[in-house]
């Protein structure tokens, strides 16, 4: 309410300043009036929150004083916790315990500060003698804090420390006391693997950074912390090896974060769309993970990676089309078998995108491509089908979409029965009462079990969506309709950029030392060198002639 | 101040060449369609290849003497303010109604053979359409696409003429000049007026990665399109003999011979869509190269906002140009070869002896003052 209140005040002066500049510049008047709008809303809106924030200024010498800014800064808040203890020789001195109950350790708090600190031994004259003490040798907790400012002191708090006053000392010190209940590290549910680690991240920052620092336990590893969302306050952390990634595309993440002016931040989803390269695009230019090997694995190739709390999904910056096509057991798996199932996998995208228009496509204009014998059996077929074949195509796919979400929803008990239901309605009952023809039932379900063949779901999003245009594009004109929207898909997605590095890398421009790692995946004595775009800093990570080999007196039968 | 931002690298500007010389044409194949002797259509076109190089090497060294400019800046530097722009705009001129024919093209080829009852101007505005759009995105993306395409160009091509393997006879390549050296001529001349579209490269050297490449990315695209043309051509009068001349559409004929099994049958229509994505990139080629034209010889600063007035204008030249798809079989027969020829060469010639008798007097200085800039 308050904040609503400040910035409608500063927006009063605003229009002032417009109409002034209007009367000046009649010809740019449209753009400049946006332009002045935009940058003055800014302008009202920053000092608006700058001054909620500062309410505090530095801390008193009272306690007593302190005490009640706490407590009404907190608005008398249920999970605040303000302890009074009188400590000291004689209990001279009185020392206020602040946490928030919840985000504390409680066990950390009364053995190693509460019980310590009442020690009625020491032998302090003066407050600040006190607190040194206190500083440098009674709080057994590893990271201690001081400061002189209200807001400051009230952030550690909100975070889970621990904040110590005592009285007539003007600072205060904050313990790192953080602890609450989080989830168990799992098996990520949404990337599943076969092989390969089977942790994932989870809504705790500092648990999810360690999960990266144990895979790169080297000191060039940099977790920068940022703190986005002026009420939230959510902390976002930059991940990268220092001397492979490229300074500069970090520097740009630190800007584009930077820019952030957001009240809140729930998800990084909310970041990815603050700060990606084609806000319109059907396909997301960020790629998104929860298996910490997959952030690992880019960062050895020099991408940056953004860790946000809260949420156990990280995003991973440059990002490119054939990483969102890409599972990190093509990496672990035997590398026939790998590039073979990355070939099925680019098979399923291109089959998911345009299976239903092909189909349409076909039995609408091009009949003579299908053996005779097919498409009398098709013809047959949709003999009793009242409808032309893409409004059939068009009908099924909604309601095998409808179907998908309901399966996302359900509740576990209901679920087996709806999706039998579901695949009895859509599947046989359907098809009986001529609503649509049993080829389109196959190639409707053909169409959705490729779709969840990309090991990234937001890609496989983008196409579903299109789909929808495909099968429209070629009900109106046939192959030529499926042509003209793979075109101005391929134009879109060479077009775009994420971070600097073309979007379709290495197909599109062709980044020929990259070729290893597209179709097929070379063994990994052979993966000399990182993405060329990306990991130009430090180009060659392995060592060359690594190809395992038997020991050279083994060729002949020397067991004999 | 600069017009286009992007860079291509020499193999993007190889693709782009092949797909310029190679598609456009290769659905009507003017080569072998209505001439005298079809059986020796593929000498010409070898032979058109071999001769093609002098040309475009012209064009090459010409070019590649103001590596920091387009055709049409340095003609303006040789020729002066007035005629240097006349070069320039003739040049825009050639170029659209290149786009013209190919935007015909494709209308033609699929009302012809796929959809008759569909009115052309839908293919033609689909196409001028999604051309425009990547001509928009400047070249950097119509390279990457040209160099995507090509592969899939080369696959494709390679399929069409190895898969109808059954239905050549290679008896009908017999006999090898039987009437003498003239009905060879003509279709020598068709195989170099295509050729020399070559000369929208003086549109690339600036924005080229590294300008040496240019020598060998035109001689490569000279060779790998001649190759391909060549082997279409032998395919073609492999499989159809003699009768190819009268063939409306021969390359899609070849395609419609290819069958596998009893399965896959008439899937001509594959590799008809492989070359209208291809026409399309080479369309959005030229209507970026005209735009880019038009902006240096009127001084805008951004080319993009001439994409969709030139691509409507292509369009609109494509329905007024010719009045059916035979008039366009007539317009590559009769006009387009000795247009094509005398235009480029000519506008080459112009500006190489330009060039010379600056390059003696007082243009060397500041030819020297740009590469000083330049390097």
């Amino acid at each position: 309410m308050e904040l609503l209140c400040s910035s409608a005040k500063y927006r009063v002066p605003t229009q002032f300043t417009v109409n002034k500049t209007l009367d000046k510049d009649d010809l740019l008047m449209l753009r400049s009036l946006t332009r002045l709008l935009r940058k003055n809303m800014w302008a009202a809106s920053k000092p608006s929150q700058t001054k909620k924030d500062s309410t505090g200024g530095p801390l008193s010498k009272n306690v007593k004083v302190n005490e009640t800014l706490i407590k009404q800064s907190f608005g008398n808040s249920s999970d605040l916790v303000v302890r009074e203890l009188r400590v000291g020789p004689g209990g001279r001195f009185t020392v206020l315990v602040v946490y928030v109950d919840g985000l504390v350790d409680k066990t950390l708090i009364s053995e190693n500060l509460i019980e310590r600190i009442s020690d009625q031994t020491a032998k302090w004259c003066n407050p600040e003698q006190a607190y040194d003490d206190l500083k440098n040798r009674i709080i057994a907790v590893s990271d201690v804090k001081e400061t002189g400012d209200l807001d400051n002191f009230l952030n550690h708090v909100a975070r889970g420390d621990c904040g110590l006053i005592i009285n007539d000392v003007a600072k205060a010190l904050v313990a790192d006391t953080r602890g609450w209940a989080q989830r168990k590290i799992e098996e990520p549910t949404t990337e599943a693997t076969i092989r390969g680690a089977k942790e994932g991240f989870v809504e705790t920052l500092r648990t999810n950074t360690s999960l990266l620092r144990r895979r790169v336990k080297h000191p060039r590893l940099r977790i920068e912390e940022h703190e986005i969302g002026t009420i939230s306050k959510t902390s976002v952390a930059i991940a990268y090896i220092s001397g492979l990634a490229d300074e500069k595309v970090v520097q740009e993440v630190r800007n584009r974060l930077g820019r952030i002016n957001v009240d809140s931040i729930q998800e990084s989803g909310q970041i990815e769309e603050l700060i990606e390269d084609a806000p319109f695009s059907p396909f997301p230019t960020i790629l998104r993970t929860e298996r910490p090997d997959k952030v690992a694995g880019a960062l050895f190739e020099g991408r940056i990676a953004i860790l946000t709390d809260g949420t156990p999904f990280a995003l991973i910056v440059p990002a490119t089309f054939t990483m969102f096509l890409t599972s990190p057991e093509d990496y672990f798996e035997r590398t026939f078998m790998a590039s073979a199932v990355r070939a099925i996998r680019y098979l399923s995208f291109f089959t998911s995108l345009t299976l239903p228009s092909l189909y349409v496509a076909v039995t609408t204009f091009h009949q003579e491509m299908l053996p005779t014998p097919l498409i009398l059996n098709i013809a047959s077929q949709r003999e009793g089908v009242p409808f032309p074949a893409v409004v059939e195509a068009l009908l099924m796919e909604v309601l095998f979409e409808i179907l998908r979400e309901a399966g996302v929803r359900l509740p576990r008990i209901v679920g087996p029965a709806v999706s039998i239901i579901g695949g009895l309605v859509i599947g046989e009952a359907a098809m009986r009462a001529g609503l649509v023809s049993p080829i389109m039932v196959v190639v409707v379900a053909a169409t959705g079990i490729a779709s969840f063949a990309t090991p990234v779901f937001s890609v496989a999003i983008g196409a579903r969506l299109l789909r929808f245009i495909m099968v429209l594009l070629a009900g109106s004109i046939g192959f030529f309709g499926i042509v003209a929207g793979l075109f101005a898909l391929a134009t879109h997605l060479t077009s775009l950029r994420s971070f600097g590095v073309p979007f379709m890398e290495p197909i599109a421009p062709a980044v020929v030392s990259q070729f290893k790692d597209l179709l097929a995946r070379v063994p990994w004595w052979a993966m000399h060198t990182r993405p060329a775009l990306v990991g130009h800093k430090d180009l060659v990570r392995q060592g060359y002639d690594q190809k395992p080999k038997p020991p050279a007196s083994s060729g002949k039968d020397t067991h004999r | 101040m600069e017009t286009e931002g992007g860079r291509i690298s020499g193999s993007q500007l190889l693709a782009l060449l092949v797909l310029t010389r190679l598609v456009p044409v290769t659905i009507e194949f003017p080569l072998v369609t209505g001439i005298e002797v079809p059986q020796d259509a593929w000498i010409s076109s070898l032979v058109g290849t071999v001769l093609s190089i002098p040309p475009v090497l012209l064009m090459v060294h010409l070019s590649l003497k103001y590596p920091d400019k387009t055709i049409i800046e340095y003609s303006q530097l040789l020729l002066g303010k007035f005629f240097g722009k006349i070069i320039g705009f003739v040049l825009v001129w050639y170029w659209l109604s290149i786009a013209a024919t190919m935007l015909r093209s494709v209308g033609d080829a699929y009302t012809t053979a796929v959809m008759p009852e569909t009115p052309i101007l839908a293919f033609i505005l689909t196409v001028g359409f999604l051309s425009a759009n990547a001509a928009r995105t400047g070249l950097e993306v119509v390279g990457r696409l040209g160099e995507v395409n090509m592969l899939v160009v080369l696959l494709f091509g390679f399929l069409t003429l190895t898969l109808p393997y059954k239905v050549m006879n290679f008896e009908n390549l017999l006999p090898v000049i039987a009437k003498g050296i003239r009905p060879i001529m003509l279709p020598t001349g068709t195989a170099i007026s295509f050729f020399v579209q070559f000369i929208i490269l003086g549109m690339v050297v600036p924005y080229l990665n590294n300008p040496q490449t240019l020598t060998k990315s035109s001689l490569g695209a000279i060779a790998i399109s001649g190759f391909m043309m060549t082997a279409f051509t032998v395919a073609l009068i492999a499989v159809f003999g003699p009768t190819v001349s009268s063939l409306m559409l021969p390359a899609f004929s070849l395609g419609r011979m290819i069958s596998i099994g009893e399965f896959l049958e008439r899937i001509e229509i594959i590799p008809m869509g492989a070359w209208t994505i291809t026409v399309a990139i080479t369309l959005a080629f030229f209507l970026w190269a005209s735009a880019v034209a038009i902006a240096q010889l009127l001084g805008l600063r951004r080319f993009q906002a001439l994409i969709y007035p030139l691509a409507a204008i292509s369009v609109a030249f494509s329905i007024l140009f010719f009045e059916s798809f035979l008039d366009l079989e007539l317009y590559f027969k009769e006009v387009w070869v000795p247009y094509s020829l005398t235009l480029t060469l000519g506008i080459t010639i112009i500006l190489y002896v330009a060039s010379l008798i600056r390059g003696r007097s007082s243009a060397s200085e500041k030819v020297i003052g740009s590469c000083h800039r330049n390097g």
